[in-house]
């Protein structure tokens, strides 16, 4: 499949709010990517021609913001609705092997829909993860660093080096990774789930603010058992150029490309290659 | 006599027995009603209905209440700021002044759109959902005008947070539980916008404690083509009401802001202040905004202060017409309210459209599609007057110039001259400056403000060019001015700051306001842009207090006259007077928004040292003018010497910095300000997590010179090999004073020395403040 026919729907519903900034990371890579609110799959309250369907796109984006507020639980309405009316259609385009990432607040309704860490199938009935408030008990806006730690499983992370060290930040009050007691973290090591973890400056284990909420294992990603489906609490769309980088000034603009860009390169290369 | 005769209709309507009132009926009437207008005013409405012979109806009063209050209609402040802040012309304005928003042209295309409000009187009594709506009301008023929403900024001010409890006034809330629940407020709602915060400042002291200021500010951009007014075109277009419902929260808002809080505020005017829902208004921004790229709006105006009231008689007046209003339309939260309550309450999240009848279907539909409700509610008419209908009962038929003109008043103002009163007393010369420099590194008004700024989204929309705090990972330090990349396809940005200078405004309020200008432009300037506009929130006490509105008369004149010699506009304002409890008035508090331009944004240069070995410059004038210096209030100085600030020494330095700027010849560049040179090169340091070695001879005192506020001065580190150029760049005074390198600030003055560590200056600067807020 050729860059340009990559069809990558950003979904969206009130309270979105990183649409505009991942629509652009996939199409600035020459990706026909688009934003599509969720009344769109599913038909309701729009004209003809803004109707659309799961199945013709070929990555499935979930932004960050506060679906519907997020009152109850980050990510749990959001969850809970497309689950409830898009549930077989994701479960297909998953199983087809097609990308679906998460970022923020879209990781978290990855897990509250069951599409992570989805250890043994497609979905899971219930939540088998959560993403719970900070230790800090507040909002952190912060540069991160993440260590990659599979360059090999998930289809998102092909292009980095392993154990490469790069910089998202993070921006969120729900994000401390923990696991439902039916899942070690063993299981998640076998299966190459762990995509991301947090790191202090000189690789080494990172205390807090560099573990920014308290995430379990210092885990910022995972991705399910066949690296498709990714979820991360960090937002590599933020950095996609060099200069939005926090210390741009410092480090000079000589590499044209920011950490996160490498991730939407990987998935459209693997998308290109395989569809 | 009887105030109120019912008129008999199936729902609550009163007529408010007018005609044959005496003036101490009017008053009581005013008073009972909770409309706020003072005799003179009731008479004038008498007066009118005399003419009409009949009495109004309750809501026709509430009407002409809202429309008359000090929050509407500026009736104190017009005419002093129509000398001085207003009509500045420059080539940049598009719409300034006349519209909730002032709109600017960016490039050739596009216009940047600027609001700043304040939201002080709600945000006293309830923190949280005060600042939250004051984020929600600030971001409609751009959204408004057809522009997408970039950043958001928040100068706040409170009382000191270590007070005792004891030392609180009746009826006062603590401000650490203040300044928590407004900074939580915003980081709440703003957050939840998807907009980032990108400026502000955070300023303690005890004229706010019982009267917290909370100014919120937005800035966005348009394309040209799409701006729209807020005003109606032609008649027969259809007002549609869309977004959130209306329900008896925040009413009579605008009569509460236009007067002082009193030790029973909160049991009293707690219905004064409004609900926000981010998650409403969030949609309601995107479908406003298709809407208007569809070309589907005539006219858009927010629900701000006055409620619906206010909204359709403006918008109709503005376009040269009328409304006619079916209020029985309007969606309400509660089913039970009095036609009066709809249409004065100020609920939030609510937007007005002006719609060609063709295009209402379009509208409805596109609303639905967001889940925004939209309900139309009545026409424009080609008549200047406002009608309302409830049912079939005609409930006010109001002259609309008489309604929205409302009164202007020329108050008594008295200048009083601050700095001769004081008694000059020079504090000794200290022992020891190192300990002096720690103590004003640890004071709330210059310690680290990161406890703040990271609850704050300060980079959704992936558009923050340089962040709030800039510098090392792990160290970064306070940033002179934000630089945002509004278009894809384009590297030109928008810089922006926020200032003001209340304890120098409050010893004299002309030099003080002055100073603030200078410092914002210090500012724009640092980062490597060229100061474009400003909009300015003043917040001061009774303006009926001849004292008080001499302090604003002097701040107007010294805004009016440092912005028309640099021929920098002010676009975009909000008055906010009865700032004051029976403790005392605020320090008056112009705060100024200002934005600059930058031509390529990847050539902005942030406040960090850079490199080991490189020097660096004082660029500026210090002068021992202490009056209102933070160190003086620190070690308890009097002086009624103030700095002040020489305006064509401000615009030459401002040519030369950009000059060097624009060569290449800055590394890193700080501004001056609060806590002088002291402060500013520690900060350097520890955001560059790198030491200095500096040499200073002056005739002035040390820490006069190490402390002193003197305006119009930056501190610069530069290449080595670029030194040659950067000097000849310069015919106002700078001075090579070391250069930097190693881990410590080391600074030698007139043979007092300082020598310690970055580690040591990093811990009282960086954990002050999260130690008060009990991290």
């Amino acid at each position: 499949m050729k860059r340009e026919d990559v069809d990558v729907a950003v979904l969206r519903i009130e309270g979105t709010n990183c649409e505009e900034e991942s629509y652009l990371a996939f199409k600035r890579l020459g990706a026909n990517a688009e934003k599509v609110h969720l009344k769109q799959l599913l038909s309701k309250d729009v004209l003809e021609d803004e109707e659309r369907s799961l199945d013709g796109y070929d990555i499935l984006m979930i932004p960050g913001g506060f679906s519907a507020g997020d009152y109850i639980r980050a990510g749990a309405i959001f969850g809970a609705r497309t689950k409830s009316a898009l549930g077989e259609e994701l479960k297909n385009f998953v199983e087809t092997g097609k990308p679906v990432l998460g970022v923020c607040n879209g990781f978290q309704i990855l897990v509250e829909m069951g599409l992570l860490p989805a250890v043994d199938k497609t979905i899971s009935q219930v939540p088998k993860a959560a993403l719970e408030t900070n230790d800090s008990n507040r909002f952190e806006c912060r540069p991160t660093l993440l260590k990659v730690e599979d360059n090999s499983n998930c289809v998102f992370t092909r292009g980095y080096k392993e154990h490469e060290i790069v910089l998202y930040p993070s921006a969120h009050k729900e994000g401390k990774f923990v696991l439902d007691e039916s899942i070690s973290l063993e299981e998640l090591e076998k299966n190459d789930q762990i995509v991301f973890r947090y790191t202090a400056p000189d690789g080494g284990e990172p205390e807090y603010p560099w573990n920014p909420n308290g995430s379990l294992d210092n885990i910022a990603g995972i991705c399910n058992p066949e690296g498709n489906v990714l979820g991360l609490m960090p937002h590599p769309e933020r950095v996609f150029d060099p200069y939005t980088n926090p210390d741009w000034t410092r480090k000079g603009l000589k590499e044209n490309r920011g950490d996160g860009k490498t991730l939407f390169k990987s998935v459209l290369e693997y998308v290109e290659d395989n569809f | 006599m009887k105030h109120y005769i019912e008129r008999d209709v199936p729902f609550e309507l009163h007529e408010v027995n007018i005609l044959g009132a005496e003036d101490e009926d009017l008053e009581e009437i005013s008073r009972e009603s909770g409309v706020g207008l003072s005799l003179d005013e009731m008479k004038m409405v008498k007066e009118h209905f005399e003419e009409l012979d009949r009495n109004p109806t309750d809501l026709e009063l509430e009407a002409i209440g809202q429309a008359w209050s000090e929050h509407c209609c500026y009736k104190s402040s017009k005419p002093i700021l129509k000398d001085t802040v207003f009509d500045i012309e420059a080539p940049q304005n598009i719409y300034v002044i006349e519209e909730d928003a002032g709109v600017v042209e960016f490039d050739d295309e596009h216009a940047y759109v600027v609001a700043l409000e304040s939201h002080n009187h709600p945000s006293a009594i309830e923190p949280y959902g005060g600042a939250a709506t004051g984020i929600g009301g600030i971001v409609r008023d751009v959204t408004c005008m057809g522009a997408q929403p970039l950043a958001f900024v928040d100068p706040l001010f409170f009382g000191p947070l270590d007070m005792d409890y004891e030392e609180l006034p009746s009826g006062t809330k603590h401000p650490r539980y203040l300044f928590n629940g407004v900074v939580h407020g915003i980081s709440d709602y703003g957050n939840r916008l998807g907009i980032p915060t990108l400026a502000g400042m955070v300023y303690f002291d005890e004229s706010y404690t019982s009267n917290c200021l909370v100014n919120v500010g937005c800035i966005g951009i348009a394309k040209k083509e799409e701006l729209i007014r807020s005003r109606v075109k032609e008649p027969g277009d259809v007002f549609i009401v869309a977004g959130g419902r209306t329900g008896r929260d925040g009413i009579h808002g605008v009569t509460f802001a236009s007067d002082e809080l009193r030790e029973d505020s909160e049991e009293e005017d707690i219905g004064a202040v409004q609900l926000g829902d981010p998650i409403t208004k969030e949609p309601l921004i995107h479908a406003s905004l298709e809407l208007n790229r569809k070309n589907l709006l005539q006219g858009m105006k927010d629900f701000g202060g006055g409620g619906l009231s206010c909204v359709a008689g403006e918008m109709a007046l503005a376009g040269g017409y009328g409304a006619e209003v079916q209020l029985h339309k309007v969606p309400l939260k509660e089913d039970d309210m009095a036609p009066w309550e709809i249409w004065v309450s100020e609920s939030q999240e609510r937007m007005m459209y002006a719609v060609k009848e063709e295009d209402v279907e379009r509208v409805l539909e596109i609303c639905k599609k967001w889940d925004v409700e939209a309900t139309r509610i009545g026409r424009v008419i080609d008549e200047k007057r406002v009608k309302v209908y409830y049912e079939d009962e005609k409930i006010m038929d109001l002259d609309l110039e008489f309604q929205t003109g409302g009164p202007t008043y020329c108050r008594p103002t008295e200048i009083v001259e601050y700095t001769e009163e004081v008694e000059e007393e020079e504090p000794e010369l200290p022992e020891d400056h190192e300990k002096v420099l720690l103590e004003l590194l640890s004071r709330d008004n210059i310690n680290s403000k990161e406890w703040v700024i990271r609850q704050y989204d300060h980079e959704v929309r992936e558009n923050t060019i340089l962040k709030p705090l800039q510098g090392v990972l792990g160290n970064q330090g306070p940033g002179d001015a934000s630089v945002i990349k509004p278009l894809e396809g384009s590297f030109k940005g928008i810089t922006i700051t926020t200032d003001v200078l209340p304890s120098l405004t409050s010893l004299d309020p002309k030099a003080g306001a002055m100073n603030t200008l200078d410092e914002a432009i210090r500012n724009l300037v640092s980062v490597g842009s060229r100061p474009h506009s400003f909009a300015d929130c003043l917040n001061f006490g009774n303006p009926e207090i001849p004292e008080r509105l001499g302090d604003f008369k002097r701040v107007a004149e010294g805004l009016g006259e440092a912005a028309r010699s640099l021929n920098i506009p002010f676009v975009s304002g909000n008055v906010s007077f009865y700032n004051q409890t029976e403790y005392g008035a605020v320090k008056p508090t112009p705060s100024i928004l200002a934005c600059g331009l930058i031509e390529d944004v990847r050539e902005s240069i942030t406040m960090d040292l850079k490199e080991e070995s490189n020097p660096v410059y004082l660029v500026g004038e210090t002068k021992g003018a202490m009056g209102g210096s933070e160190y003086y209030r620190m070690v308890g100085g009097n002086t009624g010497k103030v700095p002040k600030v020489d305006i064509e020494r401000l615009e030459t330095s401002m040519e030369e910095m950009l000059k060097a700027h624009s060569e290449g010849l800055i590394r890193s560049c700080h501004d001056i300000s609060l806590g002088g040179l002291g402060v500013a090169l520690s900060e350097m340091c520890l955001a560059g997590n790198m030491g200095v070695k500096i040499e200073i001879a002056t005739e002035l005192r040390s820490d006069d010179f190490l402390f002193s506020e003197s305006p119009t001065r930056w501190l610069v580190e530069v290449d080595e090999e670029d030194v040659d150029e950067f000097e000849k760049t310069f015919s106002v005074p700078i001075n090579r004073l070391g250069v930097t390198g190693g881990k410590d600030l080391h600074i030698d003055i007139n043979s007092e020395v300082i020598d310690v560590e970055l580690e040591k200056i990093r811990e009282t600067w960086k954990t002050s403040l999260a130690e008060k807020m009990g991290e």
